[in-house]
């Protein structure tokens, strides 16, 4: 025989799958530390993750999940609004049309359409209460002040992107709501009608302005978003992961060390000490109190498998509830937009209710001036509100001012909605719903 | 000391030039594009209603004529002082008003207009535009919406 050493090539079609297979995935299901370790270093998708994760970033009643569920809306997004792109065209001609053929003639295209409606409405819904997480749990503090202002950011291009989208049915309902939005957007200073007439492309709401929001929808919006996203979870772990209680970092023998013994602890102080100081690790310069070195004992579990099962399990859930509501409930679709016969009452979108209700009291502070410093307030919070204490905890009795301020913003806002959207009817005069 | 070393001190060295230079080339090649996107996003010419447009001549028109024109957003009025163009457009949040007995009304937010587009009532902060309107060539009547004017001003025919 030639190839004695060599496989033969019947061999090696023999172990072809498992070849291939191996070449897919280089490391088998772990079944050691090292392994687990391996896996989540090694697979791209995986090693956006840090090998070990805080047990307190994995407490379901901490985070509810609120960023991965946020996230995987996002993803059922891009899915169903990558397919619902096949059969759309960005024109008033075809735009009503193309909604209806999605119900009489696309195969699904109603299920996709209801997804991707609830999906964006559930986005900003979530995006929204995980703000309200880490504000009452107060991590937005140092080291995380960067990445809260992202977080703010990101919100309002999830506002963005769901209003550029309203329009893109070009019905009745979206007509006027884009109508309406973006009258309120003409009442800034100086620039509001600009900045109106560049977003519109025309001093109507019309074809451009169907062309210039459908691109921002459907490229520049996304695009952005992701960005901002890759640099948000990023930041998560540049800070040092998830934050959590003082103290938490501690191995429990520390934490609850016997009072008999505790003229000793001052030995083992320094090994707490040296946790929060800069240390020096093979991968390069690490800040922040996470990196040790040595086999110091903490409250580090392994990401494989307890947080990738958590995620996988705030993804299915949020797959779930998106597609039982598409099930039971269809997207509104009104008549075919008509630009002489507003309906009345004409309603931006919801989220954007609470505005249209204070600019019905005070066009200009209503709809530009108390949004604007509401947002440059959320963006210096970190920066105003500096003391580290109550960070980790749910409502912290340190912070009952700051969260006392923030609900109050937050009932506020949510009463202005509940009116705008129920107590309202034709010419804006109160109405009562039952 | 050499010549050269001394130089260093008062002089700004080689890279320190370059660098400054480049810098400013960098930014202001920034800020240009920046400029040309955004003339680029504005457009030159908008592809909707035409903003001037011919109705009609003046004895289509008799005294006491209230015109609502839908879909360029104008009423035309003729008055004893002349022909005028009012703005249909809400000057609250846009929607489009209706002309009722006494002037217009608005039905997304209940703000209502006299005759002469003056703020009766509702959330409206501004009195409706006026537009310009004239004759043209051909003796036709041609409102500029693009171009708005004093309440009150009537073309004489």
């Amino acid at each position: 025989m030639a190839n004695q050493d060599a496989p033969g090539f019947a061999d090696n079609l023999i172990h072809l799958p498992r070849n291939v297979w191996r070449s897919l995935f280089r490391n088998p299901l772990p079944s050691s530390d090292l392994g687990r370790s391996q896996t989540t270093f090694s697979n791209f998708f995986l090693h956006v993750h840090p090998v070990k994760t805080h047990a307190n970033s994995l407490r379901p009643a901490y985070t509810f999940g609120l960023g991965v569920i946020a996230f995987s809306l996002f993803i059922i997004l891009a899915a169903t609004g990558g397919l619902l792109m096949f059969y759309y065209v960005p024109s008033v001609e075809q735009a009503h049309n193309r909604m209806l053929d999605l119900s009489g003639t696309v195969a699904f295209g109603v299920l996709l359409r209801n997804m991707h409606r609830w999906a964006a409405h559930g986005m900003v819904a979530i995006v929204f209460l995980h703000m309200c997480r880490v504000f009452f749990t107060g991590s937005y503090k140092r080291p995380r002040e960067f990445n809260w202002v992202l977080g703010v950011v990101l919100l309002l291009i999830t506002l963005f992107l769901s209003f550029t989208g309203y329009l893109l049915p070009w019905d009745q309902l979206a007509f006027w709501a884009i109508t309406v939005g973006t009258s309120i957007a003409g009442y800034a200073p100086v620039v509001g009608e600009g900045m109106r007439f560049l977003l519109l492309g025309d001093r109507v709401v019309g074809q451009e302005a169907l062309l210039r929001f459908y691109v921002l929808h459907v490229a520049v919006l996304p695009a952005v978003l992701l960005a901002l996203v890759g640099v948000h979870f990023w930041r998560i772990r540049k800070d040092g992961g998830l934050s959590r209680p003082e103290g938490s970092d501690l191995p429990e023998a520390q934490k609850n060390f016997p009072p008999a013994l505790e003229g000793k602890r001052e030995g083992l102080a320094p090994a707490a000490k040296t946790q929060k100081t800069k240390t020096f690790g093979v991968m390069g310069l690490v800040r922040g109190p996470f990196n040790k070195v040595g086999n110091t004992p903490d409250n580090m579990v392994f990401s494989w498998p307890n947080l990738f099962v958590a995620e996988l399990f705030c993804f299915a859930l949020a797959v779930l509830v998106v597609l039982v509501a598409a099930l039971l409930f269809n997207a509104p679709l009104e008549a075919p937009a008509n630009p002489l016969h507003p309906p009345n009452p004409s309603k931006a979108p919801w989220y954007f209710l609470g505005l249209q209700e204070m600019v019905s009291y005070s066009a200009f502070w209503g709809g530009v001036g108390i949004p604007t410093l509401f947002v440059i307030g959320l963006l210096l919070v970190p920066y105003l509100d500096r003391s580290p204490k109550g960070v980790g905890v749910w409502f912290s009795r340190h912070r009952l001012l700051a969260n006392s301020v923030f609900v109050l913003f937050l009932l506020v806002n949510l009463v202005l909605i509940i009116v705008g959207t129920f107590f309202r009817g034709p010419n804006w005069s109160l109405v009562v719903p039952w | 000391m050499s010549p050269t070393q001394e130089s260093q001190d008062t002089r700004l060295s080689r890279r320190f030039v370059l660098t400054l230079t480049s810098l400013m080339g960098l930014m202001g090649a920034s800020g240009i594009a920046a400029l040309s996107n955004f003339l680029f996003f504005k457009p030159r010419v908008t592809y909707g209603e035409p903003s001037r447009f011919r109705v009609g001549p003046p004895e289509s028109f008799p005294l006491g004529t209230r015109l609502p024109l839908g879909s360029q957003r104008v009423t035309l009025v003729r008055g004893e002082a002349g022909v005028a163009a009012i703005s249909n457009t809400c000057t609250h949040l846009g929607c489009v008003v209706s002309t009722t007995e006494i002037g217009f009304d608005c039905p997304c937010h209940g703000s209502r207009y006299d005759a002469d587009g003056t703020v009766l009532g509702g959330p409206a902060p501004r009195p409706l535009s006026w537009f310009k309107v004239s004759l043209a060539p051909n003796g036709e009547i041609e409102v500029d919406t693009s171009t708005p004017v004093p309440q009150g001003t009537y073309l004489a025919v």
